[in-house]
């Protein structure tokens, strides 16, 4: 059993077309902000898979995937963040 | 890819890719919640089968606290005004979403090289980030910061209003 660079990316493409299914379907916007993080786990996935499959082998090049993918992953948090803060709080009226 | 790393990759993907049905499909806040703490499980065992171990742990850490704020009790049910039909259709636009990404993966002229990452990786993104690419991490931490700074000021207008 081995996995290539077209499995990787179908993987990426699930995980994007799901998270734009969640931000499309849910009524609760709060529960549709999940859809973000998982968008941009597909695209952080991608990036990391053609880091470790198709990265020109030279230098810190390969490495350049997994930088996105991390710098997706605190940016997909930061928008979480700011939509449930924009959503307000329940109680302490 | 040896074929334990490929098992974890297909494992990690189908918890990832269940999750996130489930998030879709589950009902109240606190399971759809949990359901995206399997997605960050998920993405960490995709990560780390592709041998990026700190972008797995960053991960965990990142879509895991996405999955503790959205399973929290604390904030607001906020339901959208809008039909069912722009519903259906945006979710055709994503299964067509799917559709043409599949697409673009399986009929894409890749170029393959076997690199292998080996190690953890810690130092060698940890130089890219601060040295190498230092701009782009400033930019992120920006981003973090204005989302802070916009979500608190948000949330202390609006307990101001009420």
């Amino acid at each position: 059993m081995t996995a290539d660079l077209a499995a990787v990316l179908f993987v990426a493409a699930a995980l994007v077309a799901v998270g734009a299914f969640i931000a499309a379907w849910r009524r609760d916007l709060t529960v549709a902000l999940a859809g973000i993080p998982l968008m941009f786990a597909g695209a952080g996935t991608a990036f990391a898979g053609v880091s470790r499959f198709a990265a020109a082998p030279a230098g810190g090049a390969q490495l350049l995937g997994q930088e996105v993918a991390v710098l997706l992953s605190v940016a997909a948090l930061a928008a979480v963040v700011l939509g449930l803060g924009l959503a307000g709080r329940e109680g302490r009226r | 890819m040896d074929s334990l790393h490929a098992i974890g990759f297909y494992v990690s993907a189908a918890i990832s890719v269940a999750g996130g049905l489930s998030v879709a499909f589950l009902p109240d806040r606190i399971r759809p919640g949990m359901a995206l703490g399997a997605v960050a499980i998920g993405v960490a065992g995709i990560y780390l089968s592709l041998s990026a171990g700190f972008a797995a742990l960053v991960a965990l850490a990142c879509y895991g606290g996405c999955a503790v704020l959205l399973a929290g009790p604390a904030y607001r049910v906020v339901e959208a005004n809008i039909g069912g039909i722009w519903r259906q259709l945006g979710a055709v636009g994503a299964g067509a979403l799917l559709l043409a990404l599949a697409y673009a993966a399986y009929f894409g002229n890749f170029g393959e090289h076997s690199y292998f990452g080996g190690d953890f990786g810690t130092a060698a993104i940890g130089r890219r980030l601060f040295a190498h690419d230092a701009l782009a991490t400033e930019a992120v931490a920006s981003l973090v910061l204005v989302a802070l700074v916009g979500a608190a000021a948000a949330w202390r207008a609006r307990d101001r209003s009420r």
